[in-house]
């Protein structure tokens, strides 16, 4: 059993207009969204901004009102508020934000900040959460003397590598890190990353990965969604969405990656240019006449995509022949 | 799953109380050192302080000593006595009551409607901004459309009428009557701030990390915005000198026979009192000056404290 499966999640916001102010319309941030997370593996949620992977993010942690679908944990459902307190959900599901300024409080204390979710789930004795404390400081590699100050005297790798250790403080089964290095520099976002491996190796935690930037989700995920105007538009392992992309958004990313390889520059240029090209002429192939993804096809075990069961079944042929 | 902690670090129950004396030795100073530092780099602000507490502590200590009965009493021997003699050091007035004796009662009176009046105001104003920014949606609508009631009510005209209907009153009710009028710009101010900081994912991380709502309201973003609560009482203490001395001077305040500033500076109604007998109206309308500018300055400290780009103390 998955440790947590998504089922159909929708957030929908309502459009308010007119006289009465009534909703007329709705934005649909996730229209219905389902895949599962399993135990110790680092689930990578891939999309452009704007595309609800964020909004899908909250909502597995229970931060966003979910406008229907399920997401069962332990065989609960937790887009119910009462099932959350039952369970101490966020004892077991803790969040990484993406900026690590303001999601450290500028008034509290190192200290404190660590100790939040200690103080409300695990009740320890006053040495023992300093201790504790102490021990997550160390284990994200900073010093003692952190304790007693306060998130603008640190940098933002230091700050994130707090938001770690609180994140990881009440030992959970996953953590949501919604673009945990995106507001970092390069070197920073391997340290951070590093970390956040390191911790998972020893600590047995599962991720959901939320991010833009398909490098830094090639270094740490196993299996990968990619999600496109609310729905997700192909799923599979590492290998099945680098190497055999079916979807053309898909291929739109991947051609996004920067190369490093000057002599062959131009031949780069050429092969992002003919997937834009097929991205303008094929749209209507790809996405419903509404313009969203259609739902998701089986084409291996592993790898499913949202395309039209005949069109998938021609595409994932003519990918083994250029394999082959 | 605390040995899971243990194991991966090197850090046991042994080292904590050496490593607590580290942390502690790098500390960044409470914002009460910081205040206190802002404090002795502004000496106006220092003097300000000094004078404020002195005088405060001087007329709630001094009016202890004083028999008011026996003080408001007509003494016709006294009938304007002048200033700077032994039984009047600052004269007398019509009735030959001590214009001293009367001004440390009345100061007593007056600040402690005052301290009273924004100790009540503002806290419940600070309340009530809070829950509203902070729940918003429906909540935030019920308590604005009564707040938007208490603001369209002219506040001087129901305090008078209130002040005529009620028999009996004494500065504690009056203290309750004017609450009842000014919590409302403290709220929306706290209000608008409330808005913008519960958006702030510090707030979704207290959430996500378990916290109760009411924890967040007044532990998380009450702190945050506790430089505008500062300033803004500081501010709306001197204001509310001004309130009490404004309503006795118009002879709606306290009854007739408690000392007040108000009523004190209400001796000026009479011109000869301007002419001839400054005594009775003149140490009353400085005290209330040089009150609400030293109160001022105190604020302009502390607010210059809650903002790092401005402090000029030494600590940092």
């Amino acid at each position: 059993m998955s440790l947590i499966e998504i089922k159909d999640l929708k957030v929908h916001y309502p459009i308010r207009s007119g006289f009465w102010n009534r909703i007329t319309d709705s934005v649909r941030a996730v229209d219905g969204v389902s895949f599962n997370i399993e135990a110790g593996e680092t689930y990578g949620l891939v999309g452009e901004s704007g595309s609800g992977k964020s909004t899908t993010g909250k909502s597995v942690v229970g931060l966003e009102k979910v406008t229907s679908g399920s997401i069962m944990y332990k065989g609960l459902d937790i887009t119910q508020a009462e099932n959350r307190r039952k369970l101490d959900y966020n004892h077991d599901v803790q969040m990484i934000f993406q900026d690590s300024l303001s999601s450290l409080n500028p008034r509290k204390r190192i200290e404190d900040i660590i100790a939040e979710p200690l103080r409300n789930f695990e009740h320890l004795s006053k040495d023992d959460e300093k201790l504790r404390v102490l021990q997550l400081l160390n284990i994200v590699g900073l010093d003692a003397d952190a304790l007693y100050k306060y998130p603008h005297q640190f940098s933002g790798g230091q700050r994130q590598r707090i938001g770690v250790a609180r994140a990881v403080a009440t030992n959970p089964k996953l953590i949501i890190a919604d673009e945990p290095v995106s507001a970092l520099d390069l070197s920073v976002q391997a340290q951070v990353l590093n970390f956040m491996k390191k911790i998972q190796r020893e600590f047995g935690i599962s991720y959901l990965f939320i991010s833009h930037d398909l490098g830094v989700v090639r270094h740490m995920c196993n299996n990968i969604a990619i999600m496109n105007r609310g729905r997700l538009v192909e799923i599979g392992t590492r290998d099945d969405i680098y190497n055999h992309p079916l979807h053309i958004y898909t291929k739109r990313l991947l051609a996004a990656i920067p190369e490093t390889d000057v002599n062959s520059r131009e031949a780069h240029r050429a092969s992002r240019l003919a997937v834009e090209q097929v991205y303008q002429d094929q749209q209507g192939k790809y996405y419903d006449e509404n313009g969203a993804a259609y739902p998701l096809v089986q084409v291996t075990p592993t790898h499913a995509v949202a395309l039209p069961q005949t069109i998938a079944q021609q595409l994932a042929s003519q990918e083994g022949e250029v394999q082959a | 799953m605390a040995e899971n902690f243990e194991q991966h670090s090197d850090i046991s129950a042994a080292d904590l109380a050496r490593l607590t004396q580290e942390a502690q030795a790098e500390a960044t100073p409470s914002t009460a050192k910081i205040i206190w530092s802002e404090f002795k780099a502004d000496k106006p602000a220092m003097a300000a302080l000094i004078i404020i507490v002195g005088f405060i502590l001087f007329v709630m200590i001094g009016a202890l000593f004083i028999n008011t009965p026996k003080m408001m009493e007509t003494n016709i021997m006294g009938y304007f006595n002048q200033p700077f003699t032994a039984d009047f050091w600052l004269g007398a007035d019509s009735a030959g009551r001590s214009v001293a004796k009367q001004l440390i009662v009345g100061s007593r009176n007056s600040i402690g409607i005052a301290i009273g009046l924004t100790v009540i105001s503002s806290t419940f104003g600070i309340c009530w901004g809070l829950i509203s920014g902070y729940f918003n949606g429906y909540i935030d609508w019920g308590m604005q459309r009564i707040y938007d009631f208490m603001m369209m009510l002219p506040m001087t005209m129901m305090i008078i009428v209130l002040v005529t209907i009620i028999p009996h009153y004494n500065s504690v009710t009056l203290t309750f009557i004017f609450s009842i009028f000014y919590w409302e710009g403290t709220s929306r101010l706290i209000r608008s701030r409330t808005l913008a900081e519960s958006e702030k994912d510090y707030v979704a991380a207290s959430k996500a990390s378990g916290t109760s709502h009411w924890k967040i309201i007044f532990r998380e973003i009450m702190p945050n915005i506790s430089s505008l609560i500062i300033v803004d009482c500081t501010l709306s203490f001197a204001e509310n000198i001004g309130v009490e001395t404004g309503l006795s001077y118009l002879g709606f305040g306290l009854p007739s026979q408690t000392p007040s500033l108000g009523t004190m500076i209400a001796n000026a109604n009479d011109p000869n009192n301007i002419t001839q007998y400054w005594w009775t109206w003149l140490p009353a309308a400085l005290e209330i000056i040089i009150l609400c500018l030293s109160i001022s300055y105190v604020g302009q400290v502390l607010r210059r404290a809650a903002d790092s780009s401005q402090r000029q103390g030494s600590v940092n």
